[in-house]
C-alpha cells in the first residue's frame, strides 16, 4: 500500500509541476490597451490602471509589429475611474 | 479500512494537485501574479504579504499532505484557505467591491467567477471529507494501539 502511495505521489507532484511550466505564460513584456483607434502603454497594474471583468481585452503585448491580447476577459480601466479609497494614486516625492 | 484509506490518498492527491500546480505558476510568473495582487481590490500596502504568504502557505500544505502524521493539520489549513477564497469570490460577486477585477490570477485563468466559486467550494468540501476520514482513521489507531498495550 505504502510503495502504491508513494508512487501516486510522486506522479502527482511531477504532474503539478510540469502542468505549471507547460502552461507558463510568456515572458513579462512591456503592456499595452486600445482606447479605440490606438494602442497607449498601459502603465503599471494597480497602480495606473485595473482589468474589470467583462468580455473585452484589457492589455496587449507587443512583438514584432503585432499586438497580441494578453489580459483577456477584461477591460481596461483607469485607475482614477475606480476608487480613490481602494487604490490610492502612488505619493507624489517630496522637493528637497 | 483500505477502502477509507485510498478515498484519504485520493483526496490528499487532489489538494496536492491544486495547491502545488497554483504556487508553482504563481512563482513561475511572479511579476504577473504580483500585477494580478495589484488588480484585486485590496489595499496595495497587502500585495507584498499576500504573494509571499498565499504560495508559501499552498507548498506548506502540499507537504503537510504527503505525511501520516501531518495530514491532519494540513486538511484544517486546506479548509481555512478554500474557505477564504471562496468568501473572497463571493463578496466580489455579491459587488461588494467598486468594481469586479478580472479572474484572471486564479489558478486556472480562463475560469470566470462563478466558475472559481463553484471550483473553491469543490475543493472546500473534499477538504472536509478528507478531515473527517483523517480523524476517524487516527482515533481507530490510536483505538488499537490503546488495545494492543491493554493486553500486553
Amino acid at each position: 500500500m505504502k510503495k502504491i502511495k508513494w508512487t501516486i505521489l510522486t506522479f502527482v507532484i511531477l504532474f503539478s509541476i510540469g502542468a505549471a511550466f507547460a502552461t507558463r505564460p510568456q515572458h513579462y513584456q512591456t503592456l499595452y490597451w486600445n482606447n479605440g483607434s490606438q494602442y497607449l502603454a498601459a502603465g503599471v497594474m494597480g497602480l495606473n490602471y485595473v482589468c474589470e471583468s467583462s468580455a473585452s481585452i484589457c492589455t496587449y503585448s507587443y512583438s514584432g509589429g503585432v499586438y497580441t491580447p494578453y489580459m483577456t476577459g477584461a477591460s481596461y480601466t483607469p485607475i482614477a475611474l475606480t476608487t480613490e479609497k481602494a487604490k490610492p494614486k502612488p505619493t507624489e516625492k517630496k522637493g528637497n | 479500512m483500505l477502502k477509507r484509506q485510498v478515498v484519504l490518498e485520493c483526496i490528499a492527491a487532489l489538494l496536492i494537485l491544486l495547491f502545488l500546480y497554483a504556487s508553482v505558476s504563481k512563482f513561475l510568473d511572479f511579476k504577473r501574479f504580483i500585477d494580478e495582487m495589484n488588480n484585486q481590490p485590496l489595499p496595495n500596502s497587502w500585495t507584498h504579504f499576500l504573494v509571499w504568504g498565499i504560495p508559501f502557505l499552498e507548498i506548506a500544505i502540499s507537504a503537510a499532505l504527503l505525511f501520516e502524521y501531518t495530514r491532519l493539520l494540513a486538511f484544517y489549513a486546506s479548509i481555512v484557505l478554500m474557505t477564504l477564497f471562496t468568501i473572497y469570490a463571493i463578496v466580489i460577486l455579491a459587488h461588494f467591491f467598486p468594481y469586479i477585477p478580472c479572474s484572471c490570477g486564479g489558478v486556472i485563468r480562463k475560469l470566470t467567477w462563478p466558475q472559481h466559486l463553484v471550483l473553491n467550494l469543490f475543493y472546500v468540501a473534499l477538504s472536509v471529507l478528507g478531515l473527517i476520514l483523517q480523524r476517524s482513521q487516527n482515533l481507530k489507531s490510536i483505538f488499537i494501539t490503546k488495545n494492543k498495550h491493554s493486553f500486553v
